[in-house]
């Protein structure tokens, strides 16, 4: 079985996200860049299929992304991925999602498969567009926010359960199939030390466009970004007080719908 | 020579041979296992036998070591008797006062004389306390233990009565080296026999015979049983490590190609980690100071140290038939050690403190440690959260890396990288960068130094963790990353110290870095101020209100000898009124060494309530810490007993009000 | 251009779901400016009921779609029937939810018909004759404001609570019924079961509102009153190591650096003191409300409101008023 897991190099978590002075994108000084939290949970299912399959099973990572995306490869070849494809191209700098999409679909169709994994959204841009854009590309079913995974007795199709408001559904679908992975659908493994030094000598199969065939970058960006903003909200407690306790309440109420909405 | 003699001296010999093939094994094994250097220090490893071995100082250490001095002392004097007895045996007319000449010879039997009835008062209390009193140190889950105890006690009995009745018969017969002055007990008990009118000549070939019998048996019983430590200590106090015993070892990983790291099982073991389970007494001291031990866990280092070396016995046939230099390989995980036992170790030392024969029972946790983690990827599912923090942010929590220096802000503390040269380094560590307890300790400790006018910066988001809780969750590939990024930092800086208000980081610095290459002095913040304190720079007005006790950190106390200093401090700052049971070297941990900070304690109680407790008993109303792990265990245990009343202050806080004044 | 939007309304047990009328506020937003007009799309069983209750909002047609084959919401059926109606309509603008089915669809669709999405918007509005969306990136720590380039079809979703929903208008808009031609067994991917999430409680990882009780909540049964602001706000319960370690919670619900890693949009810490070993697990959640009887407690510098009180008196008033308000 061919299982491709998707991965995409974006800022951790922790970094401190601070716009440019120009106003055209994001400070990239003193970030430290990881692998999509949700790539990972790809990468682990995939391994986790591998396992449970095993035989001629494969994983292989697919990766769009600059050239420092390399020694995240080498991350999830260490965690067991038997190879990766990296596209790295300087005309991929400032990514559209459909250009993305389309990289990417070439990439897979020369590479084959019967199931891809990849994560929810990249916590970067937060589109969460790619999976399915790939999915109509490839022509194949996409089942989104996976929470669990299995593959049925002949291989040829798999029951996920994924999340939606209010429950969970389950979904029965043929392969090939893409499904993007939600936290809890597994606990990504840790690298141990021999997989370290292994990965070290896996293949990564490094492409440009043109190695993919395209001439240029395939389409034009079809959206612009006018402006980056700072988040609303400055740090810092707003306390809430007032001479009676319901007052006060009845204030954080207000500020919770009207101000943060979260309720 | 007699008939008697040839067959006493072809028994003797066969013997021997047997003796001496189960040594060559033992040499073997430790032959083939890892290497390690302890070849260094002769004039100090001597010493240490003079002290440790001769007098005993670790043994006598506890009351109960008494009677282990006098039985090893008796059993030194009446060996020497009986290869004097044996070859007497072999070459007539021999005898100990012709080598050493007549007073000498007098010398010694009068301490054999006198030795055997103190071994037979010391065998008596043994007994008692074996099989009456039952300590819990002393228990072992092994059927076979308590029957070998008591015939090894049963034996060394017999032995000195057959040593008594040989020397009563030779009085008898008119010996003239044994006399009342020499030989006060003999001559009582040849009186004694005097009266049963025996046959003095057969008799003294019996207890001859007798005294031959049980030295062969024990020759061949002794590497059997936890005796083999009558041949493992000795050499195990010579071997031992005589630098601090914090450190850990190096790994190298350089071999690509490996598939395996760390210990898996006995054959990975360096041959001083083989001696040292021949070496354990199962005295069970390291139980009574184990804070995993006292608090429930499955963890007992002399029971582990016990099961190993049983299956070093079992396992080394295969070295004996197949007469290779390999021992049978086969898994320690988890039959012999198990995975909660290597995860319960806070790495406190307090195990290695009070071994007698200096066993080095936390390197062994932590090579067990190092294949789960490194070859096996398998360890306490919260840990893994810990070790991703550290690749990502150099820190143990999900904190970014850039507002490491945030706790700064506003302080004008200046930045390693804008200084380049300074006097000191201050290295503010993850808790004091991070955790907003400890930072009003860096805070405190930044403020002195202002106050005293020291020339000092911290690097700031150059600062990784140091590395000292990788390396001790068997992490040792992330730990030599953080170790090496941060030693290319400091190479970058010219100073004169580093100054760290955290034990683990000193302990790591002074101890660890030195192996990667950086030799930097480092001292603790208690060191540090009590030097500003001593020269004026500061000026504290003891704070009469302030009454407390101070808690010794393993890593500054046990493993680094800082336990005067925090208390001089204090004692000019506040009311150091009261003192732990547990203190300076034996202090208690406080739960946190070790990773355990990072990780649940899911198993028995916690040991940072019985340390809280043990503070309540004191009656005081503040406890003073030097670490900011022990600061976040004691507060933690504090609110959990329900006593908010009762604070945790570090000694820099305290320090700061105190100068305030 | 005719600048004509479509909303892609959601349908839940018979009725309307309020993020319809959300968007379709978003959508009028864009036209008054902008002209055109707003066409609504539902899909699935009840659509054409739900449809009745949009009749008086102003729209121009509401289309309806709810064949035997689109009675349970698939990738597929309705990516292939919303492209229709997509592309029939030749709409500059197709408003969805950034809800499940939103995220799911709106990618799919916008590929089919060669579109451009911007997802998860927070406001959308026109600023010269380009309707302008901002979103946020990096989980909220920068907003984009973007717009398309050139003149394909755009989608956008909008994430609930953000707009206000529209108010009716009056009028009446017709109700269109969509023939599609889906066949179920064209259907790769299909929904067999759904496990509604009643009565249980989400997981404390996986949801969006959380409710915490610290050591404060003194006892194992006073977490009642955090499970009842729970089961209003649809929250999981959670706990700080210090009420696990004291017995009141077990260690399951455990949140925290050696518990559960959370990233909720809302986090109510309730007598939780906020040590690092609890930062840690939740300090990433969007909006965190502390309530601590004590003013130094440190999780009010990590919080985004916070009240100093006692919980026992706090908490219940919230679920007082909140129950007044949803």
């Amino acid at each position: 079985m061919k299982i491709l897991a998707l991965l995409k190099r974006v800022p951790d978590t922790e970094a401190k996200i601070l716009i440019n002075q120009e106003g055209t994108g994001i400070k990239d000084e003193g970030i430290k860049y990881v692998i999509n939290t949700y790539d990972e949970y790809a990468v682990e299912e995939g391994l986790r299929l591998k396992e449970k399959t095993g035989g001629t099973s494969t994983v292989t990572v697919v990766c769009a992304g600059p050239e420092e995306a390399t020694e995240l490869i080498r991350t999830a070849l260490a965690m067991g991925a038997d190879d990766a494809v990296h596209v790295c191209d300087k005309a991929l700098e400032r990514p559209d999602p459909f250009v993305i999409a389309a990289v990417l679909a070439k990439a897979i169709k020369a590479e084959g498969f019967d199931i891809i994994f990849c994560g929810k959204q990249a916590i970067d841009d937060d589109m969460g567009q790619i999976q399915s854009i790939l999915a109509e590309m490839l022509d194949i079913p996409q089942v989104n926010v996976a929470t669990a995974f299995e593959l049925a007795a002949d291989a040829k199709r798999a029951t996920v359960r994924r999340r939606v408001e209010g429950g969970d559904e389950k979904v029965e679908t043929s392969l090939p199939v893409i499904v993007s992975c939600e936290k809890g659908l597994n606990d990504p493994r840790y690298a141990s030390l021999p997989g370290i030094m292994k990965a070290k000598k896996k293949e990564i199969r490094k492409k440009t466009l043109a190695d993919l065939g395209f001439a240029q970058a395939p389409g034009d960006a079809r959206s612009t970004i006018l402006r980056w903003l700072p988040p609303q909200k400055s740090s810092g407690c707003t306390m809430v007080k007032a001479e009676e306790t319901r007052d006060a309440v009845k204030e954080l109420v207000r500020l919770l719908r009207e101000e943060a909405k979260v309720v | 020579m007699t008939i008697q003699g040839i067959v006493f001296l072809v028994l003797f010999l066969a013997v021997l041979a047997v003796f001496g093939l189960i040594v060559r094994l033992l040499y073997r094994i430790l032959r083939a296992a890892k290497p390690e250097n302890r070849f260094d220090r002769w004039g100090d490893r001597i010493k240490a036998v003079l002290v440790y071995v001769c007098a005993q100082a670790r043994v006598l250490a506890k009351p109960a070591g008494l009677g282990h001095f006098v039985i090893f002392w008796g059993f030194i004097f009446i060996t020497i008797g009986t290869l004097d007895h044996m070859l007497g045996q072999v070459i007539p007319g021999f005898g100990l006062e012709r080598i050493v000449g007549r007073r000498l010879g007098s010398a010694f039997i009068l301490l054999q004389d006198v030795f055997g009835i103190l071994v037979i008062g010391a065998l008596a209390v043994a007994a008692v306390r074996r099989f009456v009193q039952k300590p819990e140190r002393l228990k072992i889950d092994d059927p076979a233990a308590p029957r070998q105890a008591a015939l090894i006690l049963a034996l060394i009995f017999v032995l000195i009565l057959f040593m008594y009745g040989l020397k009563g018969t030779e009085i008898l017969e008119g010996s003239a080296r044994l006399t009342k002055t020499n030989a006060p007990v003999s001559f009582s008990v040849a009186e004694m026999m005097r009266g049963w009118h025996m046959n003095v000549p057969l008799a003294n070939d019996v207890f001859s015979w007798g005294h031959n019998l049980v030295i062969f048996f024990f020759l061949l019983f002794i590497p059997f049983s936890k005796h083999i430590h009558i041949l493992g200590a000795i050499p195990n106090v010579f071997f031992r490590n005589l630098g601090r015993p914090g450190s850990l070892s190096h790994m190298n990983f350089e071999d690509e190609s490996a598939e395996k790291f760390g210990v898996s099982e006995l054959g990975d073991f360096t041959w001083k980690q083989t001696m040292d389970l021949c070496a354990c007494t199962e005295c069970g001291r390291c139980q009574v100071a184990c804070p995993a031990h006292a608090t429930q866990k499955p963890l007992s280092p002399f029971r582990v140290i016990h099961r190993l070396r049983a299956q070093l016995m079992r396992d080394k046939g295969g070295l004996l038939a197949k007469g290779s230099d390999v021992l049978k390989p086969a898994p320690l995980i988890p039959e012999t050690v198990s995975e909660d036992e290597i995860w319960a170790c806070t790495t406190c030392g307090a195990c290695m403190q009070e071994c007698p024969t200096f066993i080095e029972h936390v390197q062994k946790i932590v090579d067990l440690r190092r294949f789960l983690v490194l070859t096996e990827s398998r360890f306490p599912a919260e840990i893994q959260p810990v070790f991703k923090n550290m690749e990502v942010n150099y820190n143990p929590w999900a904190i970014g890396y850039s507002s490491r220096a945030d706790w700064a802000a506003g302080l004008g503390v200046p930045l390693a990288s804008e200084k380049r040269s300074f006097d000191v380094l201050f290295w503010v560590g993850c808790s004091g960068s991070f955790d907003q307890r400890a930072q009003k300790v860096s805070r405190s400790v930044v403020r002195l130094m202002q106050m005293a006018g020291i020339d000092f910066a911290i690097l700031g988001t150059e600062e990784m963790c140091c590395g000292e809780t990788a390396r001790r969750m068997g992490n040792e590939y992330l730990a030599q990353t953080q170790i090496q990024a941060n030693i290319e930092t400091l190479k970058k800086y010219k100073f004169n110290r580093i100054v760290t208000a955290c034990p683990h980081g000193l302990n790591t610095f002074l101890v660890e870095y030195p192996q990667f290459g950086l030799s930097v002095p480092v001292v603790h913040h208690s060191e540090f101020l009590l030097g500003l304190l001593s020269k004026d720079a500061l000026k504290a007005r003891r704070i009469e209100t302030l009454r407390g006790a101070y808690h010794d950190s393993c890593y500054l106390g046990r493993y680094n000898g800082v336990i005067r200093e925090p208390r001089a401090l204090l004692s000019r700052a506040a009311r150091h009124v009261a003192e732990f049971g547990r203190r300076g070297r034996s202090s208690f941990c406080c739960g946190a060494g070790g990773g355990r900070m990072w990780m649940e304690e899911t198993l028995g109680s916690r040991i940072n309530e019985d340390r809280a407790r043990e503070l309540l008993g004191l009656g005081v109303d503040h406890v003073f810490t030097a670490c900011p792990f022990c600061l976040t265990m004691f507060e933690d245990a504090l609110k959990t007993l329900g006593r908010e009343d009762v604070h945790a202050l570090d000694i820099a806080e305290v320090l700061l009000e105190a100068c305030s004044q | 251009m005719a600048n004509d939007i479509l909303v892609f309304g959601e349908v839940r047990g018979g009725g309307i779901k309020k993020i319809t009328k959300e968007l379709i506020g978003a959508a009028r937003r864009i036209s008054t400016v902008a002209g055109g007009a707003i066409d609504t799309a539902l899909i699935g069983a009840g659509a054409r009921a739900a449809a009745e209750g949009l009749t008086g909002y102003g729209l121009r047609t509401i289309v309806v779609a709810e064949d035997e084959a689109l009675a349970r919401y698939s990738t597929e059926g309705y990516a292939a029937v919303l492209s229709d109606i997509v592309k029939r309509g030749a709409y500059s603008y197709i408003f969805l939810g950034a809800t499940a089915m939103g995220r799911d669809l709106g990618p799919r669709v916008t590929a089919r018909a060669d579109g451009v999405m911007f997802s998860d918007c927070v406001d959308v509005r026109m600023e010269g004759n380009r309707c302008v969306a901002r979103r946020p990136v990096y989980s909220g720590r920068a907003y984009v404001e973007i717009v398309r380039s050139g003149e394909r079809p755009n989608f956008i979703s909008i994430r609930p609570n953000n707009v206000a929903p529209a108010e009716p208008s009056g009028g009446s808009t017709p109700i269109e019924a969509h023939a599609s031609n889906v066949m179920r067994d064209a259907i790769r991917a299909v929904v067999t079961e759904i496990f509604p999430l009643e009565g249980g409680r989400p997981d404390l990882t996986e949801a969006d509102v959380i409710v915490t009780g610290g050591r404060a909540m003194k006892d194992k049964a006073n977490f009642k009153i955090l499970e009842d602001l729970a089961d209003l706000l649809g929250a999981a319960v959670g706990a700080s190591r210090a009420a696990v370690d004291a017995g009141f919670a077990p260690v399951a619900i455990q949140v925290g650096q050696t518990g559960k890693i959370v990233n909720p949009k809302l986090y109510i810490a309730c007598g939780v003191s906020g040590a690092i070993q609890h930062l840690a697990g939740m300090r990433t959640s969007k909006v965190i409300v502390a309530i601590n009887k004590d003013p130094n407690a440190p999780i009010f510098e990590r919080a985004t409101y916070g009240i100093v009180g006692d919980l026992f008196e706090v908490v219940p008033l919230l679920t007082e008023e909140l129950k007044k308000v949803l």
